[in-house]
């Protein structure tokens, strides 16, 4: 894979660092994008009154939270209770690691990027039912339920549309994904693998737990689903690690099938972050366009259409490069 | 089988139709009113209940009001309070108070002299409750100087 030498290391810490920038930053971004957004969506203008047009906004209210109590239920499993955010929050910033931002820019080139990824991408899952789990709260207990049902269902669909796209490249390396791909949008990916696109789209937002797949934390069913209990730190944790999890679905995604930090006129890892940010941008639309589905109609668009559709695609895939 | 697939693309293409809508609604002009700084078109507030006013009967702040209680009789709230004057039928004393007022418009509609109507101040605030205890001659009187000027 590589081999550990100092500077590599220092490489790695050096990445680590700047992520934690990127999370922070993107999630003050985000909330500001999120909250504006819904506000022009619905005729109002959103924040207005804290900084100018309200860009300070996001800012003020991190501060709050972090200045805010932790409160702990009684009966609450400390040890778990404790640990759930901090796993929630910690394993996300190890997948950024492989996301190939620029040709050299990489926090760690591994040949086998994408399968970290998708692996490491499970133990979000476990922190929300340790959330849900160490709270002993039934509406925690329940988010935490429908967390691991909907990650467990929307995971299969998005790593064969993934594994289309690998098909097609012959590599799990990510630079190396992107290297098969041109700077124009018809050498991209989503050109020959438009339904895998549609598919990972989908299961992206199952796999965030965003409306009108967030079932895990539905406010007028569950308040707030796994993580009710949690306040303060505890809580922007969560929301810190559900945004990076929104921006790190989405540079997949870009690197994918929009061909990452390639892009018209000059490549660099500028058209990664607008590839991405555009991808989030369309993820809060469909936030504020479309009303929660029921539980079982999320199981049924899953198991009924993604994961036949993305089979079939897969096969349609390996039979066309098989034979042509 | 088929039938679920054609119900499915419909379903699909509504979701389209959606996402053009609110990207629509996105892009289309803002209908807040950003309070202090302006204030909404007076048309807007035509029907508006606000708190009661009494009906000018002439330019100096005379009521129409002939003192015959229906209004105090028909509130169920006994938010007012009307007392004859000495001389003729106006009264001395309209005391109205806005804290116990559901604005069910029975005063209104009980007047036999159409001296009562709602008034449009949807911007009225106040930090006590006495500043609610409306004397609505007073009031009458004011908004009749403030004509004149
Ligand atoms: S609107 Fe109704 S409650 Fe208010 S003063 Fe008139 S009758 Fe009473
Ligand atoms: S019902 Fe009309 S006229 Fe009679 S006291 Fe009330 S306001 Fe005056």
């Amino acid at each position: 894979m590589m081999d550990l030498s100092i500077a590599n290391f220092a490489q790695i810490i050096v990445a680590c660092l700047l992520i934690i920038g990127l999370m922070v930053g993107n999630a003050v971004v985000m909330v500001y994008i999120e909250r504006k957004a819904c506000g022009f969506i619905q005729r109002r203008p959103g924040p207005y009154e804290v900084g100018p047009r309200g860009t300070i906004q996001a800012v003020c209210d991190s501060m709050k939270l972090l200045g805010k109590q932790i409160f702990i239920p009684g009966n609450v499993d400390w040890l778990l209770f404790f640990l759930a955010p901090i796993l929630a929050f910690f394993p996300v910033l190890l997948l950024f690691l492989p996301i190939p931002f620029g040709k050299f820019l990489t926090g760690m080139r591994v040949d086998e990027g994408i399968l970290l990824i998708l692996a490491f991408s499970g133990i979000g899952v476990i922190s929300n039912i340790l959330a849900g789990w160490s709270s002993n709260n039934k509406y925690g207990l329940l988010g935490a339920a429908r967390a691991v049902s909907q990650a467990v269902a929307y995971e299969i669909p998005m790593i064969m549309a993934l594994l289309s796209v690998i098909f097609l490249s012959g590599t799990l390396n990510l630079s190396e994904i992107v290297e098969r791909q041109g700077s124009w949008p018809w050498q991209w990916n989503i050109v020959c693998q438009p339904l895998a696109f549609f598919i990972y789209l989908v299961s992206l937002v199952g796999e965030t737990n965003r409306a009108p797949f967030d079932l895990p934390e539905a406010e007028s069913e569950l308040t707030a689903g796994f993580h009710t209990e949690y306040s303060g730190m505890g809580f922007a944790l969560f929301f810190l690690s559900e945004y990076a999890n929104m921006l790190l679905v989405s540079f997949v995604c870009a690197t994918f099938f929009l061909g990452g930090y390639k892009g018209p006129f000059l490549d660099g890892f500028w058209w990664m972050f607008i590839k991405a940010y555009l991808i989030m941008v369309f993820i809060v639309w469909i936030r504020w366009t479309f009303p929660r589905v029921r539980f079982d109609q999320l199981l049924n668009i899953n198991w009924k259409w993604l994961l036949p559709l993305s089979i079939i695609n897969l096969w349609v895939t390996a039979v066309v490069l098989r034979f042509v | 089988m088929f039938r679920a697939i054609i119900d499915n693309l419909k379903g699909l293409w509504s979701l389209l139709v959606g996402l053009s809508i609110t990207g629509r609604f996105f892009l289309s002009p803002q209908r807040t009113t950003h309070y202090p700084r302006q204030v909404d078109d007076p048309e807007c507030l035509a029907s508006y209940r606000g708190p009661l006013e009494l009906v000018p009967a002439d330019d100096e702040g005379r009521s129409r009001c002939v003192s015959c209680q229906m209004c105090v009789k028909a509130c169920p709230g006994h938010c007012l309070t009307v007392v004859k004057g000495d001389q003729g039928k106006a009264p001395k004393t309209y005391l109205y108070d806005f804290t116990l007022c559901c604005l069910c418009a029975a005063c209104v509609e009980s007047c036999p002299a159409g001296a009562i109507r709602f008034s449009h101040r949807v911007y009225l605030v106040a930090t006590s409750r006495e500043a609610l205890h409306l004397d609505l001659l007073a009031d009458l009187k004011s908004r009749a100087a403030k004509e004149a000027r």
